[in-house]
């Protein structure tokens, strides 16, 4: 499955495209929404780890625009279940997601993102 | 049924062989292998169940995922990514334990996320797949540039020619193999029930053959101080001083029904 928790951590991988490499970009996504075990204690502990503007702007490219720009300090109940509902609720089924350097294309399926490269791709 | 591995040398292009030879036959076998394979080794989930909460892991060779609910209590306390190269592995991996999980196909050859992004990895049953020591090593390597420099958690298990009595195969044993490992070949009989499901070789059981490198004793430890080397990581335990030291401390090791285990701890000075 890709939700956003794990496009938070994809980068191309092609060949000499080593910076400007992440985050990948969705294209044509048809996303699913399903409900996850909230866990507070994870969602506190694991905030730290994210790239937030990665995040923002994933999660705006899907037509979720409910987190604030910059992350907040405060991490109340509400804030932890919205940030929850974001990074594991909401599912990528089909598309692909784009490289903003060399505009490598890895196509999403089934919810499975295809992160192989050709033989002649690989760096 | 043939239950014995046979030797084999391997001369054609590693990744030619290792896409027949481990890759394609996964894809065949994904289901009834599956089947066989859902009791988790006792180290493992020991390892998995002392992670912190919120700790992020990247399982590099998942299978079906039987990992990926690890520990099953409390729900969602930590949560592990299966990397894996067969497709209709993942397929039941992406269900594992009746939850939805993450799973990304790729190659644990290759290194397809931000550096350092993941707080532990685990790479069980899958490193001896890979043909050749490089391979085996840039396997190890991605490991260690998969997790935190500073507090990076890493399991290895790998399968050894030291076998317990349990196991059903006889190991051929030649005097070289005793430092190098050996390479071989493991028949794996496709089931009855399977044969009639896809109404294929009418009874006749197929059997695929596939590659393992078997290791020898100390091979497991070799590959990991090569790999830190070239990683340009110190092995050992911290030390006091030097600012900016990185290092890969080996916690333990040993053998555990059939297979060799390693688990690692990155440090660094800051």
């Amino acid at each position: 499955m890709v939700r956003l928790i794990t496009h938070n951590l994809l980068a191309c991988h092609a060949r000499g495209c080593t910076s400007n490499n992440f985050p990948l970009r969705f294209s044509d996504a048809q996303i699913e929404t399903r409900k996850a075990d909230f866990n507070a204690d994870f969602i506190r502990a694991f905030m730290p780890k994210l790239e937030w503007s990665a995040l923002v702007d994933a999660a705006k490219q899907l037509g979720d625009t409910s987190l604030p720009l910059e992350a907040p300090d405060m991490l109340d109940e509400e804030f932890l279940k919205n940030l929850h509902r974001v990074l594991l609720e909401i599912h990528i089924e089909e598309g692909s997601m784009t490289c903003p350097n060399c505009n490598h294309r890895y196509p999403i399926s089934n919810g499975i993102p295809n992160m192989l490269l050709a033989e002649d791709e690989i760096a | 049924m043939p239950k014995d591995v046979i030797p084999v040398v391997v001369s054609a292009d590693p990744g030619t062989y290792e896409d027949a030879h481990v890759h394609a036959i996964y894809d065949d076998i994904a289901d009834h292998f599956s089947s066989t394979r859902y009791k988790p080794w006792p180290i493992i989930a020991e390892f998995l169940s002392e992670i912190p909460t919120g700790w992020m892991g990247l399982d590099a060779g998942t299978g079906n995922g039987k990992y990926l609910s690890l520990p099953p209590h409390p729900p969602g306390k930590i949560w592990s990514i299966g990397l894996d190269r067969s497709i209709n592995l993942l397929r039941l991996a992406r269900s594992a334990g009746g939850v939805t999980r993450e799973v990304v196909l790729g190659n644990v050859l290759d290194y397809c996320w931000r550096k350092g992004c993941f707080d532990f990895a685990i790479s069980i049953a899958t490193i001896h797949h890979l043909t050749t020591s490089e391979r085996r090593r840039v396997a190890v390597q991605r490991l260690l540039e998969a997790v935190s420099p500073n507090h990076g958690r890493v399991l290895i298990y790998v399968w050894a020619i030291e076998q317990d009595g349990l196991s059903k195969r006889s190991i051929p044993t030649n005097g070289e193999c005793s430092t190098s490992g050996q390479d071989v070949l493991v028949p794996w009989v496709s089931s009855d029930r399977e044969q009639n499901a896809t109404n294929a070789h009418n009874g006749v059981a197929r059997v695929y053959n596939r590659y393992y490198h078997m290791f020898a004793k100390g091979e497991l430890i070799d590959l990991v101080k090569g790999a830190a080397l070239a990683s340009g990581l110190e092995l050992g335990p911290q030390p006091g001083g030097e600012t900016g030291a990185r290092g890969v401390e080996i916690v333990r090791e040993g053998w555990e029904r059939s297979n060799y285990y390693i688990e690692l701890r990155l440090w660094q000075v800051r």
